[in-house]
């Protein structure tokens, strides 16, 4: 499937749900989607277009906003489905019901960025250990860590 | 009656932190759980305040093994964002400690794979034949670990016709190596019979799950990036993708050794077309605005570097997802319904890179824990119907 092809069937298959599409480089294609459509989107890309392999979830901090970019893999070449929600209410649905493998990254944008995904099947923490502090999202741009100091039992003070 | 055993973060078959919760009615394992996070460095958070030439360094130390796998993905996307193009002896180079890379990784698993499996000498011939591609590794880079050859804009250093005629010499001796292993396996019943059969993964259940490298294609998956997204001199390379379809060790076992063939194929075509002139290009400090998915196909399997520029000299967002993440899920499907016995060679069959994977893992699935008394009649027929359907295959034959 060449990047014109897999646009001219996107376009067929999605048709008004793409707000906008670009091809930055060769096997490379950019889709930006609301997040209200995604997990139809999803579901299209998966049945449709046969795109079962899901390569990554980015989670970039935007200012006020949370940028979400799904990378999915096929024979030749790759796609990014781009949404973005409110930093104010980042809620987005979950697509692990539809592509089970993306379940440990959908996991991590919910330890690293505070996004809660809806309907993830399995919402426990997974890079985070079980006594991290809530509200501490490491990802987030206006996160800075802050090396405790250190104390030497016995040590001078 | 169900029991949790649990394995790790600290245990004596584990190399790596991690925990894996095992449920198991008898020895057969009915759920397991995997635990992350006892390794999370924060690279990624970390990578946000490095410059674009100190993250080099920073990702050649994601993994210890696939070290040259993270360095490349990630300088091909910083050269996409800083529109440069590295000169085609600088690809070439880069591509052939790629797959040497992919030999000493591969040659590393096959001594693991046989050492859980009960065969040592197995282990100790293919390590002792490991230090032959070291000690290559070694002569290129002056390391035989972190290679260092990367650098945005081509690589670091040069071969001469003396190293070119030392490699190839070398690739002569591990062909005929590997093609002894290929001989052993078709000829030691025990070992095949060790491994068929154990950590089915169908094909419909990897791509559900995403599954990447060798242990998709030995459930009859056809990808690897190298074919699908050609990077470096991969389009101009001729080689095939190994599969296999018995979607268990074995089919893992025979795609690694396959793998390896293709792997020795492609250096010595990579050696004896390699181009003349530089070797690398001068890169700006900055980078315009932009964003780009890099993608490399590691020993493991797909890795996959998601890069944002801002136009500073630093990156506005990396992100880094090893191969090894990719696989987790599969591994839990792959070790419900095995044995306990089973654990260590399923487990080390995916090749975990535990270190690599930590940025992100778990699942946990456990049915209900209800108890129930059975007739003697009603578990004789339970046992009939289990050695009906042994999970071991009898029998099985080496695919030539």
């Amino acid at each position: 499937m060449t990047d014109i092809e897999l646009m001219e069937k996107l376009k067929s298959f999605l048709g008004d749900k793409i707000v906008e599409m670009s091809n930055p480089g060769l096997r490379r294609v950019f889709m930006k989607v609301d997040p209200r459509n995604l997990a139809a989107v999803a579901v299209s890309l998966k049945k449709d277009l046969g795109l079962w392999y899901i390569a990554a979830i980015s989670g970039v901090d935007v200012e006020d906003s949370f940028e979400i970019l799904y990378h999915f893999g096929h024979d030749n070449g790759s796609l990014s489905v781009r949404t973005r929600i409110p930093k104010a209410d980042p809620h987005i649905e979950s697509i692990s019901p539809i592509v089970p493998g993306a379940i440990f990254y959908e996991r991590e944008l919910q330890d690293m960025f505070g996004i809660i995904v809806d309907h993830i099947p399995d919402p426990r923490p997974l890079v985070v250990p079980d006594d991290w502090p809530a509200g501490n999202y490491p990802l987030r741009k206006d996160w800075k860590y802050e090396r405790p100091p250190e104390i030497i039992p016995g040590g001078k003070q | 009656m169900k029991f949790t055993i649990p394995i790790g973060p600290q245990h004596p078959a584990l190399k790596e932190p991690i925990s894996l919760r095992m449920t198991v009615e008898g020895e057969v394992i009915r759920d397991a759980d995997i635990r992350l996070g006892y390794n999370h460095r924060g690279l990624e958070k970390l990578a946000e305040e490095r410059t674009w030439i100190q993250n080099i360094y920073l990702m050649e130390r994601i993994c210890g093994i696939c070290s040259h796998s993270h360095t490349t993905c990630y300088v091909q996307g910083v050269e996409k964002l800083m529109e440069i193009e590295p000169p085609k002896r600088g690809l070439y180079i880069r591509t052939l400690v790629a797959e040497l890379e992919r030999i000493h990784s591969h040659l590393l698993w096959l001594g693991v794979a046989g050492h859980e499996a009960g065969f040592d000498s197995f282990f100790m011939y293919t390590w002792r034949d490991r230090e032959v591609v070291m000690d290559i590794l070694e002569m290129i880079s002056g390391n035989r670990v972190h290679y260092a050859m990367n650098t945005i804009g081509g690589v670091r250093r040069d071969l001469d016709d003396l190293q070119v005629k030392k490699i190839l010499d070398g690739l002569e001796v591990l062909k005929k190596r590997t093609e002894y292993y290929f001989k052993i396996g078709a000829n030691e019943p025990t070992f095949v019979a060790r491994l068929a059969g154990v950590g089915y993964l169908s094909k419909e259940r990897a791509m559900d799950l995403c599954a990447v490298g060798p242990t998709a294609r030995a459930s009859g998956v056809t990808r690897d990036v190298r074919k699908d997204d050609p990077y470096a001199a991969y389009d101009e390379t001729p080689f095939d993708v190994c599969t296999a379809d018995t979607c268990d060790v074995l089919g893992r076992t025979v795609v690694r050794i396959k793998e390896l063939f293709e792997s020795y194929k492609i250096s010595e075509f990579l050696l004896k077309s390699l181009p003349a002139g530089g070797i690398a290009v001068k890169a700006p400090k900055r980078a315009k605005p932009n964003e780009v998915l890099s993608r490399y196909e590691a020993p493991r399997g797909e890795n996959t570097h998601y890069i944002k520029s801002n136009g500073t000299d630093k990156p506005e967002r990396l992100k880094v997802r090893a191969p090894t993440l990719a696989n987790y899920p599969a591994t839990v499907e792959m070790l419900r319904n095995g044995f306990i016995a089973d654990i260590p060679l399923i487990f080390a069959a995916i090749d975990p890179c535990i270190c690599c994977a930590e940025r992100a893992v778990e699942l946990v699935n456990a049915r209900t824990g209800e108890e129930k008394a059975l007739r003697f009649s009603e578990l004789r027929k339970l046992a009939d119907e289990r050695f009906k359907n042994p999970s071991l295959k009898r029998n099985a034959v080496w695919p030539f």
